[in-house]
């Protein structure tokens, strides 16, 4: 049994790597501040996974090489939710669509959740250590 | 060209690239200030044109990160200014002026410096997600 079968840590841990992919994503955004053309994405709203080895928390998947005249492919972008397009409130003459500000106060925000969630789970964890201490100590 | 210091993090490898790309364009800005006022060398001749930092999202640990790829001329209309006396006056009398315009510099300026910025508190935030993620096991 590891600490993965407790669906609270399991929640938990979906939700660190959530806000840890959401982070990616802003990075991206804030990057490109001022590239022409560019529009935002986000991800989706955390829901939370369906049971574990449900679908949308398997690893990507890469094909095997046995021949050196293989092509390796595109790797798939790491992250497990599929970012979408959500272009903020103010598009710039060149098509840039990123609103630094928005930008900052959705990376605190998640942020604030992943301080949140860490807590969360150092909480569960003293609770754990408590449940398993011998009695009277 | 691989950094030689290769960020663990992918947000933190995104935000990198952009400054880099941020430090690319700050160059430019600086060649075009440097050069508001340098006019040909022959009579008649062209002056110095503006430059503009053309940036375009690249691939950075698969994710979409920036690079500057090129620089391009700007083709606005360059002034002209009546000096006979000066080496580069077309028979005329008039020299032509750089289209480098300071203050649209300096608006650029600061619009590498806000995003300069915010690529950095992005590295930062990255960093304290990472650190309170360790405090777990530090207790």
């Amino acid at each position: 049994m590891t600490l993965d079968d407790i669906p609270l840590f399991a929640t938990l841990k979906s939700r660190l790597g959530y806000l840890g992919d959401r982070q990616q994503v802003i990075a991206q955004n804030v990057a490109n501040t001022d590239t022409p053309g560019f529009t935002p994405s986000d991800l989706k709203p955390f829901t939370l996974p369906d049971a574990p080895g449900a679908a949308g928390s398997l690893p990507p998947i890469t094909p095997t090489l046995t021949s050196p005249m293989h092509m390796a492919g595109t790797p798939a972008s790491r992250l497990k939710s599929k970012p979408v397009l959500s272009p903020d409130s103010e598009t710039t003459l060149d098509g840039n669509s990123v609103v630094l500000e928005e930008e900052m106060m959705r990376m605190s925000q998640s942020r604030m959740d992943y301080d949140t969630a860490v807590s969360f789970y150092q909480q569960a964890m003293t609770m754990l250590q408590t449940a398993a201490k011998r009695p009277g100590t | 060209m691989a950094d030689p210091v290769q960020p663990s993090n992918i947000a933190v490898a995104v935000a990198t690239s952009a400054l880099k790309a941020e430090q690319s364009r700050m160059r430019v800005i600086a060649e075009n200030l440097a050069n508001a006022d340098s006019t040909a060398q022959t009579p008649g001749g062209d002056p110095y044109r503006r430059q503009v930092p053309v940036f375009t999202p690249t691939t950075v640990d698969g994710a979409k990160g920036v690079a500057m790829t090129q620089v391009v001329a700007d083709q606005t209309q360059f002034g002209s200014e009546y000096a006979p006396g000066h080496p580069a006056a077309d028979p005329k009398g008039y020299v032509k002026l750089p289209n480098v315009n300071p203050m649209m510099e300096a608006l650029d300026m600061r619009n590498a410096q806000r995003a300069y910025q915010a690529n950095l508190s992005v590295i930062e935030t990255a960093a304290e997600m990472d650190n309170s993620t360790l405090s777990i096991i530090k207790k």
